[in-house]
């Protein structure tokens, strides 16, 4: 392998990372509501308001972290829509999850369009991380890259670090698992899934503002395209931790960067098929994926989609 | 506080009021929307209302709106009842769009109307069928998450169709759009009301909600469908085959869904093209919902959001309001809707705040 093929390479698994920081952040969102017990259908709509409120606020106050923020918080806002059906009013999780879905998709259609044809001119820059950054191959991959995927990084990582070595995980992941018997623990059922509904909104809404500020620049109408849906397939390919999450998260994210890169050199096979990989592989692996995690004998959380009533029984 | 005690049966009322109320609210929440935007909602609504029903051709437009969704909701029924979540009919609606359209770009023009479009039926049911039929096989036998697995293949659809629409089915007078050659005669569904869009496909539809209808009430598949609905584990017990109903049910409606993707290019648009309003697929589900899974309610819901989308294509070209819009009231109708089960499932009690005693903490 010659030096230009060497860089090509790095290159691809470096774009690899960065659009599998769209999918990673909603990806670990989603894991902790699931594993309070709230299954959240309406990621797709939280990335898409995240993506379209962070746009807004990086054109207009021209600061990328500040867009980030506010976009990530506005996902926050939306899953309380759901949170508010699904754990107040017990309605059905799955259509909930679809409306904020719809929602989401609506909202930003609506509001979004003056902001199409714009593009930022500012981006969160490039900061190579002093010694890892040196590190052959693996340092330009992943320790040259903007801040906003350090963040994701650092996310991973502390959340895997709480859901399974502190009390708070412990809390969370009995929630999840027998609602009733965390009450008995002295868990407050409601407000833990309340606030993990919210974080999964959050992250899903970093997703999205990552996807816009961080990403492409600029707004289109329904740009998230699908990968909120991609995002809760790998929560099952994650088998619920955070770590595993990355795995998934870069290896679609490397599909979408080879199938750009490809259609950019400019081979023979048409883009609609090429487009269709990244679902395409989703399909394959969420069947494979569900079969591993039926022989591990690992499940969701039991009472994933339940709602939890303190007054029954 | 609130206290809530479970109802045995839902009243009746409850079932038309609550959806009334929804549709309401949503209305609301859309004019407070629209204002925020700048726009006076009366005036918005006043266009939609024009646009979905003021006049004969108006009101055809709706029906031409609630065609698909009529079909899509009576399948959609059919699966939701058994608890099985059917987010694919958008995938669906394409499948069935590009079976039947092979043959009105690829077969004879001079072959006889009744054979061709006999051909055409059975070919989008066939593709809706296909469609529906996988996620149903890996769900029943392997547990795949159908949410999941429908939804991927509602994207994966869509790229087939516009591989296709890129490639070898454009035609070459279309000047580079991802056209095909416009369907000749005797691929178009006849119109069954002169000067207006609508055409055979009602028909299908109302066969469809009464076939639907027929099997819940009357036929032992209906009855298995409602056990397994209300319990899959119990039914399995009971001897019900759970796996061989998933995949009747998905096959009907898949092929309802595709039948519906048939309707629109045979009998609306009488080309392929890559905007066929598959998201049809996704607002039936609404439909379904509204309804509370009754197959003749679900037509008339059909009816009254046939007008929301027909009147938000209206106010779009007139008023330049974005569609959106739509989906915006749509998903404010089902959150109230879903929300709103704590009403139609609970008597709700006020009272001051108690501590609940602890016996029943913990205890089973």
């Amino acid at each position: 392998m010659n030096a230009s093929h060497h860089l090509v390479i790095i290159a691809l698994l470096s774009a690899a990372v960065q659009s599998g920081t769209i999918l990673l952040f909603p990806t670990i969102g989603e894991i902790f509501a699931e594993r309070a017990g709230i299954l959240n259908l309406g990621v797709e709509g939280m990335m898409i308001v995240g993506a379209l409120i962070g746009f807004i606020v990086t054109y207009v106050t021209k600061n990328p972290y500040l867009g980030f923020i506010v976009g990530t918080i506005a996902g926050g806002l939306t899953a309380l829509i759901h949170a508010f059906v699904s754990i107040t009013l017990r309605g059905n999780q799955v259509v909930s999850g679809l409306a904020l879905t719809i929602f989401g998709l609506g909202f930003t259609n609506f509001y979004g369009q003056r902001w199409i044809n714009l593009k930022l001119n500012v981006t969160p820059s490039v900061l190579p991380i002093p010694l890892l950054s040196k590190i052959p191959f693996i340092g330009p991959i992943f320790f040259k890259q903007d801040a906003l995927v350090y963040t994701s990084y650092i996310v991973a990582i502390v959340m895997w670090f709480i859901l399974y070595k502190t009390k708070v995980g412990v809390h969370l992941r009995a929630t999840g698992q027998n609602a009733r018997a965390a009450d008995a623990m002295g868990v407050n059922v409601y407000a833990t899934r309340y606030w993990w509904t919210f974080f999964g909104g959050l992250l899903a809404g970093a997703g999205g503002a990552y996807l816009t500020i961080g990403y492409a620049s600029f707004w289109l109408d329904g740009m998230t395209a699908g990968r909120g849906w991609i995002a809760i397939a790998l929560v099952i390919f994650a088998m619920w931790d955070p770590l595993n999450a990355m795995i998934g998260a870069y290896l679609f994210g490397g599909i979408d960067a080879l199938q750009l890169q490809l259609q950019a050199i400019g081979v023979t096979i048409p883009s609609s098929l090429l487009n269709m990989l990244p679902y395409l592989l989703t399909f394959i692996v969420i069947v494979i994926a569900t079969l591993v995690v039926r022989m591990k004998h690992i499940s969701a959380p039991k009472e994933l989609g339940i709602p939890y009533n303190r007054e029954e029984k | 506080m609130l206290r809530f005690e479970k109802r045995e049966t839902t009243p009746a009322s409850l079932k038309f009021i609550v959806p009334t109320v929804s549709v309401i609210i949503g209305l609301i929440i859309g004019a407070i929307a629209i204002l925020i935007k700048g726009v006076n909602p009366l005036h918005v609504y006043n266009a939609l209302l024009i646009g979905a029903y003021s006049s004969k051709y108006t009101f055809s437009e709706t029906l031409v709106a609630a065609t698909p969704l009529i079909l899509i909701s009576a399948g959609l029924i059919l699966v939701f009842k058994m608890n099985f979540w059917n987010i694919g009919a958008y995938g669906q609606y394409i499948m069935g769009a590009i079976f039947s359209s092979y043959f009105a770009i690829f077969w004879s023009p001079n072959i006889p109307k009744p054979i061709m479009l006999t051909v055409m039926v059975i070919a989008g049911m066939v593709g809706g069928a296909i469609w529906a039929v996988i996620p149903a096989l890996l769900k029943a036998y392997w547990e795949v998450n159908e949410v999941i697995s429908t939804l991927l293949l509602n994207y994966i659809a869509l790229f087939i169709l516009k591989y296709f629409m890129y490639g070898t089915w454009r035609d070459p007078l279309s000047h580079g759009f991802p056209l095909s050659k416009p369907f000749p005669n005797n691929a178009q569904l006849p119109r069954i009301i002169p000067h207006t869009r609508v055409n055979l496909g009602l028909i299908f539809g109302i066969i469809a909600v009464i076939v639907i209808w027929i099997i819940l009430k009357k036929t032992k598949f209906g009855y298995e469908i409602r056990v397994i609905g209300e319990n899959a584990r119990a039914a399995h017990y009971a001897g019900i085959n759970v796996a061989k109903n998933i995949v009747i049910a998905m096959a009907i409606s898949g092929a309802l869904a595709g039948l519906a993707g048939m309707v629109q290019v045979s009998g609306i648009i009488h080309l392929l093209q890559i905007k066929i309003n598959p998201d049809y697929g996704y607002t039936a589900i609404i439909v379904a919902w509204l309804a509370y899974l009754d197959p003749i309610a679900a037509s008339f819901v059909a009816v009254l959001l046939g007008g929301l989308a027909s009147g938000g294509y209206q106010i779009q070209i007139v008023m330049h309001v974005p569609f959106g819009i739509v989906n915006v009231i749509e998903s404010s109708i089902l959150f109230v809707l879903i929300g709103s089960e704590i009403f139609t499932k609970y008597r709700v009690h006020f009272e001051r705040k108690k501590p609940i005693p602890v016996s029943k903490i913990g205890g089973e």
